[in-house]
């Protein structure tokens, strides 16, 4: 028999967020062949070029240059560099303190979700992009602390979807027959509760990747996220932003590289959420 | 001339491309103010009648032949403006579940009132007093304190009380019941078809009354249609087809239920289950001839021709003359010899909830008061009583999933009232639970394999193939095949579900089983394959069973003791032929009145209780 490709892989969405997500990513990681010039070298000559398609566009520069002279078009593939780092790991840790907190709350009750529930609430009660600015002023720039801030202003966002998940699979009768027969708490979590909440936490990951690069654009934008010798699209934003009526392109271009990148990631999280959704799919069965 | 007449009514449905019929020829006629009862298991095709009637077919169903006449008109090709005025002011219908035919976030006054108006009963003060006069008609007092609450605030008796009143504001020509009491308990039902066959006969209205209940059917309706996969199988008076069965499939399944009165007597049980959809379209002759004793070589060749066999009985098959001779099987003994010492004693076992309200009040609701009791070894007990009487809060602490408020549980002689390890493990060598809807108990993730080895997984014992034999094994005794061990529980049928979740239990060799409902909801054949399944296994494999159910024909049959419980209190407890041949506390006996009688001549007279609308009130405030 032929192996037929699961459910998920065949639905449009997914394949369209795969695509694009894929190859922004292909960029990020071999941005050092694929750019035509060093990202951060100046050619103060050859300023404001327009991209090739514009009058007055020309070859060695496919996007234009900026203020500086530099190459947009390689800028722009290294900024991927930084956004799928921060929506990579940004993501993976938020998921890991907001999963790991809402399985606890969710599977325990009582107490525990209480206490879990309420920090959630003071911690989501802080504005998320002030709370944001705070920790990087208080943290410094840096890469590793624009993943860390976002980590620690978007865990709330995954514990308290995931919680109310846990809740409705906690109550099965199959996690109360799983622990009459001899099954522990964590062998219980992990063999019966995790395995039927993974389709959320699939979906809500790829929503937060998508999330984390806008909020790494904000906050490159306001120049509190990585150095100024890395570009990222923020940064990109932020400079062209003073010439807007003579350049527009050098502030369009990045624009659309994070539509495109936010875009692909949410479509794949709707795309996936679509798919693996068992009460979805349970009734369209029906 | 007759309300409702189909003749040669066939509906299909597409399956891949194809039109497979779903209904298929089938006649009958309601006359005014005559009951007719379509029984049939799930899948025979009862509701999708209901459904022609409304036209509310499902997506790629569609009457492809014959017609369904109300009053002298087409309901299948008049327009859609002309049946929009019909239902719900001629045709009326009752759904099965109460809750979910009622609107959650309006007031029951609200909703009777916009139905009202939509009939133009004039102005809201009209309407007003009429709505008190309809409830008042199905015996809901303090009908104006019931007009300004919610359906959540109600019992679901009460509700399909509501729903029933809204039915006849119209006084409709014809009622379509659709199972109008199987989601509520015993002695509600027995009221609330009271209500109706009374309702029914002051207005001279024809019912079409849906069921799965033969012996209910016999009580009330006037005519009776068997449908076995879409064929009408049987046609008649309500007392000949009950007590002079012609159709195979009707004398099985009144065989497969267990009587409720004279001596105990065996179950039949029917192999296999109905075919479905695509098993239709295989089969060229009876399409019961798979699961029918009186099988010949004629009966695959052709589909039966319906003959008459009474005045106005009719029945698909070709030797009705053969059906008397099917007989129940003699029944297994129930051996209760072995009771030597006690395996589980319950001494003053209690329950009491405390619900919050804000930061200081706190109400205490009692769901199970002082049960005391005593399980012995290969003992079958079962627990009866209405939805809120505790049973099912008494086997979630026999088995420690629930802490008791007071009161001991010891097994085997040792105490197992404290919640540590090895008090835990120790009761987990002992007892076992399976759980009622196995929709819910099953894994939908794990296959069958993995879900009944769960016991060797939790000891951490045994290889992948030791497991796979294991779980091979299980099915076999269970009743299942082996190659069922790599399904997932969806693509199982309800009644193998329900075995895969006894295989889990039984895994762990238990020796006290407890079973929470496991046969509520299933199909009578598959019931009595289910209860035969348990007492074969107490044969075979040995364990005591403590069996919670509100289906008292079903504790009759399997149970040697009976514990019957009223309000978390045990009222009555003995052997089950003593309590349900002479029950003496007043609960017990408005209990047993309240099922339908095995012998339709007989009066069915249920004693009315007035602890429904208290209890209901009870709980709305």
């Amino acid at each position: 028999m032929m192996r037929r490709w699961p459910a998920w892989l065949r639905s449009g969405r997914v394949l369209i967020g795969l695509t694009v997500v894929s190859a922004i990513l292909f960029c990020a990681i071999f941005a050092p062949v694929l750019a035509p010039h060093d990202p951060n070298e100046q050619n103060l000559i050859s300023t404001f070029v327009p991209p090739i398609w514009a009058k007055g566009g020309d070859v060695a520069y496919l996007l234009g240059t900026d203020s500086l002279g530099r190459d947009v078009l390689s800028r722009l593939i290294y900024g991927a560099r930084v956004a799928m780092l921060v929506a990579v790991f940004a993501s993976l840790g938020a998921m890991a303190i907001g999963a790991v907190l809402a399985y606890i709350a969710g599977y325990f009750g009582g107490r525990t979700d209480a206490v879990i529930g309420r920090a959630v609430d003071v911690w989501m009660s802080f504005p998320p992009v002030v709370l944001s600015l705070i920790l990087m002023v208080g943290l410094g720039v840096g890469l590793r602390n624009v993943v860390l801030a976002i980590i620690l202003v978007d865990w709330t966002r995954f514990c308290r979807v995931m919680r109310s998940e846990v809740l409705v699979v906690a109550r099965k009768d199959y996690v109360a027959a799983a622990r009459l027969l001899g099954f522990s708490h964590w062998r219980t979590i992990v063999r019966e509760i995790v395995p039927a909440s993974l389709p959320l936490l699939i979906t809500l990951i790829s929503l937060e990747m998508g999330i984390a690069v806008i909020v790494e654009a904000i906050l490159s934008f306001v120049g509190m996220s990585v150095s100024a010798e890395t570009p990222a699209w923020g940064q990109m934003i932020a400079d062209a932003r003073q010439y807007i009526y003579d350049s527009p392109w050098g502030l369009i271009i990045p624009i659309l590289a994070i539509f495109l990148a936010v875009f692909g990631f949410n479509i794949l999280g709707d795309g996936l959420r679509r798919t693996l959704d068992v009460r979805l799919t349970e009734t369209q069965r029906a | 001339m007759d309300m409702l007449i189909a003749k040669d009514l066939t509906v299909s449905a597409s399956l891949h491309g194809e039109r497979v019929p779903v209904i298929r020829e089938l006649n009958f006629s309601v006359a005014p103010g005559r009951v007719l009862g379509l029984v049939g298991e799930s899948g025979a095709g009862k509701s999708m009648i209901g459904r022609t009637v409304a036209q509310l077919l499902p997506p790629g169903f569609a009457v492809t032949r014959g017609e369904l006449m109300f009053d002298g008109q087409d309901l299948v090709r008049m327009p859609f403006e002309t049946r929009r005025e019909l239902l719900g002011r001629d045709i009326a219908f009752v759904p099965q579940e109460p809750l979910s035919g009622l609107n959650p976030v309006l007031t029951i006054g609200q909703q009777i009132d916009e139905h009202l108006a939509r009939l133009d009963f004039g102005n809201r003060k009209v309407r007003r007093d009429r709505a008190l006069e309809m409830l008042d008609a199905v015996h809901l007092t303090q009908g104006a304190s019931l007009l300004g609450k919610y359906p959540h605030q109600l019992s679901g008796g009460m509700c399909q009380r509501v729903l029933i009143a809204m039915a006849f504001a119209s006084r409709p020509k014809l009622l379509v019941a659709d199972e109008p009491t199987t989601a509520l308990d015993v002695t509600i039902q027995a009221r609330i078809v009271q209500l109706i066959a009374e309702l029914q006969r002051n207005e001279g209205t024809s019912v079409v009354f849906i069921t799965h209940d033969l012996r209910l059917a016999a009580q009330i309706c006037d005519e009776i249609l068997v449908l076995y996969a879409g064929r009408p199988a049987e046609y008649g008076p309500a007392r000949a087809v009950f007590s002079e069965p012609a159709h195979p499939y009707t004398r099985c399944l009144q065989l497969s239920n267990p009587a409720m009165s004279g001596a105990r007597r065996g179950l039949y049980t029917l192999p296999e289950r109905m075919p479905g959809l695509s098993a239709i379209k295989g089969i060229e002759g009876c399409l019961f001839a798979p699961r029918c004793p009186n099988v010949t070589e004629g009966c695959n060749a052709a589909p039966p021709p319906v003959i008459d066999v009474g005045a106005g009985h009719r029945a698909a098959c070709i030797h009705p003359d053969r059906t008397a001779a099917i007989a129940a099987p003699v029944p297994a003994a129930i051996d209760a010899s072995g009771l030597g010492t006690p395996l589980m004693t319950v001494d003053g076992l209690s329950k009491t909830f405390t619900t919050r309200h804000g930061l200081f009040q706190r109400s205490e609701f009692a769901a199970v008061k002082d049960v005391s009791f005593a399980l012995h070894g290969n003992e079958f007990i079962g627990i009866v009583g209405e939805s809120g009487s505790g049973k099912s809060t008494v086997a979630r602490m026999l088995c420690g999933l629930e802490r008791p408020s007071e009161g001991a549980v010891a097994i085997a002689g040792r105490d197992v009232s404290d919640d540590s390890a090895a008090t835990r493990a120790y009761r987990r060598d002992y007892v076992q639970m399976v759980f009622q809807d196995p929709q819910s108990a099953l894994n939908p993730r794990r296959r069958v394999a993995s879900i009944v080895t769960q016991a060797l997984e939790a000891a951490g014992t045994g290889t992948g193939a030791e497991r796979l034999a294991r779980a091979e094994a299980l099915l076999s005794e269970i009743g299942l095949s082996p190659e069922m061990a790599l399904r997932f529980p969806s693509q199982l049928s309800g009644g193998q579900r329900q075995r895969v979740n006894i295989a889990r239990a039984l895994c762990a060799e238990p020796r006290i089983l407890i079973a929470d409902e496991i046969v509520s909801g299933l199909d009578v054949s598959v019931q009595a394959q289910l209860l035969n399944l348990l007492l074969r296994l107490r044969r075979q494999r040995g364990f005591a069973m403590l069996f919670i159910s509100h289906d008292l024909s079903v504790v009759r049959y399997l149970c040697d003791r009976v514990l019957v419980m009223y309000r978390g209190e045990v009222v009555e407890s003995g052997p089950t032929a003593a309590v349900f041949d002479a029950p003496s506390h007043p609960y017990t006996k408005s209990l047993l009145a309240a099922v339908p009688p095995d012998d339709p001549s007989a009066a069915w007279a249920p004693r009315s209780r007035d602890a429904e609308p208290a209890l209901a009130l009870g709980a709305g405030l």
